[in-house]
């Protein structure tokens, strides 16, 4: 039986884990709910999520929400099955780094990110001052990304998980944004990677067809 | 070579970390960390954590931090030669567990952290307490243990047996219980009350508070 992902294209955290399936090679189908509404009624909070987000995955009878979560499930369960990308490498120390590296996504970028797609593009008020405070924390977090990616391809070096959970983000504020990290080296080169992967071309043709 | 532990021992995320060490029985040094400005050196963000932040975790030539990613490399690390199951085997269960431990980072954290910035550090500054923040989050606290009440139907634990995912939320739910105005949030649910006694009577709990 096929994985089935319930989620929305276009949404970060359903593109994380499309991201993640495509980089696996893991075949899927893609089942968006109606509209946002949708999510909040009460069958949708009983039987999927009972905080009505996206995505839910469904790998035949077991379910498992939250983006983070599913993809390291998809990892445990079946990297290494359909080609040979390792997204969270065996060894226990630079297990523990990807990790370090994915909570730095957590709390130190994705909220300050979140926070400018909503204004920007979400409610439109871009001149907003939590907007604005907003791009001064990114650019104060890129700042500490540059120094991390010295000297690296990747932010362990090479290409992990806490890589692939950083792109979704960035690609909806880059275009209007793009003097902020391309000021960068290292994080424009890393960008760039992660822009040209097969993997994240493959979800984006997903998020335009749908 | 002990494992040390650079932090704070009564900071939340010090805590998730002595907790873990303390029910994987291992023992480990206290490196602490009193002045802020120690954590901001140019040496501090260069090879302990890029963010200026505690907990770090040396164990050995390893350095890493982050609380959570501490404890499943402890855990995963450690976990074969200890008495306890803190992530089981079963990749099932194992993503159930991943799945909750994201529900505390998303839901569960975030509302119960701006209770505990107004009633707790900000009377620590001296600063006032802003009564709107503490009202919007409760509201917000309690639709999530609304949730969590339900999830705890018929179970002692979140995925059923004890884990990791239970142990993140502790420190937290434990600091709004002890230091804020906010506890009956978690006491007039009988589940989620059940839960956390649970919690708290373990051993390593125990210890930890004690300590």
């Amino acid at each position: 039986m096929t994985i089935k992902v319930i989620g929305f294209a276009r949404s970060t955290n359903t593109l994380r884990v499309i991201s993640c399936l495509n980089e696996l090679g893991i075949p899927y189908q893609l089942e968006p709910p109606a509209d946002f509404a949708a999510i909040k009624k009460d069958d949708y909070l009983a039987k999927k999520h009972p905080f009505g987000k996206i995505p839910v995955l469904y790998d035949g009878d077991y379910k498992i929400s939250e983006s983070r979560a599913i993809c390291r499930y998809l990892v445990s369960k079946y990297q290494g099955k359909y080609n040979n990308t390792i997204l969270i490498p065996h060894d226990v120390h630079e297990a523990g780094l990807v990790d370090q590296f994915i909570f730095y996504e957590s709390f130190y970028y994705e909220p300050v990110v979140a926070k400018i797609i909503i204004h920007e593009i979400v409610l439109k008020t871009p001149e907003s001052e939590i907007a604005k405070r907003a791009l001064k924390d990114l650019d104060k977090v890129l700042g500490v990304y540059d120094k991390l990616l010295e000297g690296k391809e990747y932010l362990n070096g090479e290409f992990s998980l806490a890589d692939l959970f950083h792109y979704p983000c960035a690609h909806f504020i880059y275009s209007s944004h793009a003097d902020l990290w391309d000021k960068r080296p290292n994080v424009k080169k890393w960008l760039n990677r992660l822009r040209n992967r097969d993997a994240w071309k493959a979800s984006l043709e997903k998020k335009n067809k749908l | 070579m002990p494992i040390k532990l650079i932090g704070y021992a009564q900071s939340l995320p010090t805590r998730r970390v002595i907790l873990t060490l303390n029910e994987l029985g291992l023992s480990y040094e206290l490196e602490a960390v009193t002045e802020i400005h120690t954590i901001k050196t140019d040496d501090f963000l260069a090879n302990k954590h890029a963010f200026g932040k505690i907990p770090v975790l040396c164990d050995g030539d390893f350095t890493i931090n982050e609380s959570r990613a501490i404890c499943r490399y402890l855990v995963s690390k450690y976990q074969k030669d200890a008495k306890i199951v803190l992530i089981p085997d079963d990749i099932n269960k194992v993503s159930l567990i991943e799945q909750y431990i994201s529900y505390e980072l998303s839901y569960f954290d975030p509302p119960l952290t701006k209770i505990l910035l107004q009633e707790v550090f900000n009377k620590r500054r001296g600063e006032p307490i802003d009564e709107a923040i503490v009202k919007q989050a409760r509201e917000e606290i309690e639709k999530v243990l609304d949730v969590y009440e339900k999830i705890l139907v018929g179970k002692d634990y979140l995925n059923g047996e004890y884990s990791l995912a239970d142990l993140f939320h502790f420190p937290c739910a434990h600091y709004i219980c002890t230091d804020t105005q906010q506890g009956d949030i978690f006491d007039t649910r009988p589940n989620v009350k059940r839960w956390l006694d649970n919690l708290r009577n373990r051993d390593a709990y125990k210890k930890t508070y004690a300590e």
